[in-house]
């Protein structure tokens, strides 16, 4: 058992943090009350470049092969300084992994080395529905036959990245008399297909620079080569990619935490109150260690989903305990670090207020915390009968 | 064309230092290392004029130390340079620049390198000499404190950070040695693939019992961590000298303006 990072992987870390540092936290204030995304987009080119946008991508499709746990790592340092960007990085990461798991050769050769150059700025996953969102299978987005190709029709809802998104991964009804789940297929739908609009954008409670809109589709044409794996057997391939997504959300999560509790507890160390400095109350002390405690199993949590999958194992009750655990983690850890910045915790001028407000969607996305449980709970009681 | 860099991996700087055992030195325990900052402008100068005279030129990257210098030899090697050699050296640290310039020396000589690069100097013990004493010790031409530079194959053309802002312009005559200032270049970040790569590169180790033959010619008394300070600098005056201060400190100090 060893529970270092290799030397490539700690670079890889190194890399992540230096260039955040850097690039990112400097605008990330200002990106959070702005509505211009140009240095958004501008660092997530850079990061392309630099190999971020496929990690656990084989070379020969551009990608970096540098393993899941590089991209937890890399995750991590990322979202410590901008939550929007990282958000960004993993779902990109999971589309390029997704074509790269069930795509076709000239597929995957096509599109995953246009994500990884950074060619396109974003990809996107677009499985949520208004009327599907913790049960996906519920969908009614339809795709139908129609002479080589397919025409897609309905709405999708809640679709990162989607204004800046060179690339689609869609899924959509293709068998309604099917049981539920058995009729769904995954399609590639590049921008600016006739019929694809990119619908309006959410006013949201935090991570702003990373866009989240509606996506419609009205007749919306696809050449039979848009479809990825076998026809009806979409919903098995999200469900399997989302388990890998979740790693990353997880390791998102990590990362606004230990910047929130980083902030407030060298804000402890510096602000006196009552003729002494802050951190010498006892009952900050024993906040200080709870949070750091828990972001402390949160990363081996992620460390031991992010090991399970890079080994080939089956990973998916790890990965929900990770995200689950990681994603409430960095939850409580943003609450304790504004109470120990006291008022100034909740105004703009210190960065805690924005980590809370970037936090909250940790929980919800790439399935609920309720949702988790519901997996972890299934994967362990199926051992019991 | 023969490069050589060397490298040392120090200590992040953000990191709070407290007296070892012996109290000659801090401690090495929960700290995070990295390549020396200065140490960053000479890889990213090698490997730029690496780039510009393509296979005709071979770069080795060079560090004494433990095992973990390995890290800061793969960093260089993914920033671009062909070749590393690490000389095992547990107590590396404690070592006085005089035998660490002499471990280097002996390494590099008979090698044939043209031009060797280093930093001007470490970030932690700050002594300045180890450049200019290898170059004494080959007997080659030396430039310290480089802001520019650039080369043909037979000449270095160096520009030197003076006192008080003034540059000044130096010519070289290959082989030389160059020690390089912050503002010199601005570092790449290696890349993700190249990281990977790097592990196919050779990586050479040597003992460094088969290079060290002499002891050191100075000594450390005594190791001081600096005092907690209350406040920081304050400065005085009208509006415009105020500026001028704060641009003078700024370009001196910080990498905020060149
Ligand atoms: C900023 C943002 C970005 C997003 N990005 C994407 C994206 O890129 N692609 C994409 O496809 N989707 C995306 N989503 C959608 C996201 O994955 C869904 O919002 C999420 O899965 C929850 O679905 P819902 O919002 O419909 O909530 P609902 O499913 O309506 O859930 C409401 C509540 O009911 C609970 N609940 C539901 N079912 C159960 C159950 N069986 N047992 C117990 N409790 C239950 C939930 O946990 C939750 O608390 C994004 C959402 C946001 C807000």
């Amino acid at each position: 058992m060893d529970l270092d990072l290799t030397a490539e992987q700690k670079l890889i870390q190194e890399t992540a943090r230096d260039f955040a540092r850097a690039e990112l936290e400097p605008v990330a204030a200002q990106l959070d009350q702005g509505d211009d995304r140009t240095p958004f987009l501008a660092n997530l080119k850079k990061l392309a470049e630099l190999g971020f946008m496929g990690l656990n991508v084989k070379e020969c499709y551009g990608g970096s092969e540098a393993g899941v746990i590089a991209f937890s790592v890399a995750m991590t340092e990322i979202a410590r300084s901008c939550a929007s960007t990282a958000v960004t990085l993993s779902v990109n990461n999971m589309v390029c992994e997704v074509i790269q798991a069930v795509g076709s050769e000239e597929q995957k050769r096509a599109y995953i080395p246009r994500i990884c150059s950074g060619d396109y700025a974003a990809g996107s996953f677009a499985l949520t529905e208004s009327g599907a969102g913790s049960d996906p299978s519920g969908m009614t987005t339809q795709a139908v036959a129609d002479g080589d190709g397919f025409v897609l029709n309905g709405a999708k809802l809640f679709i990162t990245s989607a204004p800046y998104a060179g690339l689609f991964v869609v899924w959509a009804v293709t068998d309604r008399e099917a049981p539920k789940g058995k009729g769904i297929s995954c399609f590639l739908v590049e921008a600016g297909s006739p019929g694809l609009i990119i619908g309006r954008e959410e006013k949201k409670m935090g991570q702003h620079a990373s866009a989240t809109n509606e996506l419609l589709f009205d007749n919306c044409r696809v050449p039979a080569t848009a479809l990825m794996g076998r026809l009806n057997d979409g919903f098995r391939i999200a469900v399997g990619e989302l388990a890998g997504g979740r790693i990353g959300i997880g390791s998102l999560g990590l990362g606004i935490g230990l910047a929130a509790m980083e902030y407030a507890t060298r804000y402890a160390t510096q602000r006196s109150q009552f003729g002494q400095k802050i951190s010498g109350f006892q009952a900050l002390q024993w906040i200080i260690a709870d949070s750091f405690t828990e972001l402390e199993a949160a990363r081996l949590l992620l460390m031991n989903a992010a090991f399970k999958k890079e080994q080939g194992k089956p990973f998916g009750k790890e990965a929900s305990m990770a995200k689950l655990y990681a994603t409430e983690a960095a939850n409580r850890a943003c609450y304790a670090a504004t109470q120990l910045l006291g008022g100034y915790g909740y105004t703009r001028d210190f960065p805690v207020e924005r980590y809370t407000r970037d936090a909250r969607i940790c929980t919800i996305y790439e399935g609920t915390s309720e949702i988790q449980r519901l997996i972890i709970a299934r994967e362990i009681l199926r051992t019991f009968s | 064309m023969k490069i050589l860099v060397c490298i040392k991996q120090v200590p992040d700087l953000e990191s709070r230092f407290k007296p070892n055992g012996s109290k000659l030195w801090y401690d090495e325990a929960d700290l995070a290392f990295r390549m020396n900052e200065y140490d960053e402008y000479a890889v990213e100068q090698a490997v730029r004029l690496r780039e510009q005279l393509g296979d005709a030129a071979d770069v080795t990257v060079l560090s004494i130390g433990p095992d973990r210098v390995g890290e800061a030899l793969k960093k260089a090697m993914a920033m671009g340079c062909d070749r590393a050699v690490h000389i095992a050296d547990p107590d590396a640290l404690l070592r006085d620049p005089w035998q660490i310039a002499s471990i280097i020396a002996s390494f590099a000589g008979g090698r044939g390198f043209d031009l060797i690069f280093t930093g001007m100097q470490s970030q932690d013990r700050g002594s300045a000499q180890v450049g200019v004493l290898v170059a004494e010790l080959l007997g080659i031409s030396c430039s310290t404190t480089l802001v520019g530079f650039a080369c043909d194959g037979e000449y270095v053309i160096a520009k030197r950070e003076l006192e008080g802002g003034i540059k000044g312009v130096v010519k070289l005559r290959l082989p030389a040695l160059v020690t390089c200032q912050l503002g010199l270049n601005v570092p790449r970040y290696p890349t993700l693939p190249n990281i990977m790569k790097a592990k196919r590169k050779e990586l050479l180790v040597i003992p460094v019992a088969e290079l060290l033959a002499t002891g050191p010619v100075a000594a450390t008394v005594s190791f001081h961590p600096p005092m907690r300070k209350g406040s920081g600098m304050v400065l005085e005056g009208d509006v415009s000298t105020l500026v001028e201060q704060v641009i003078g400190i700024l370009k001196e100090k910080t990498a905020v303006l060149r």
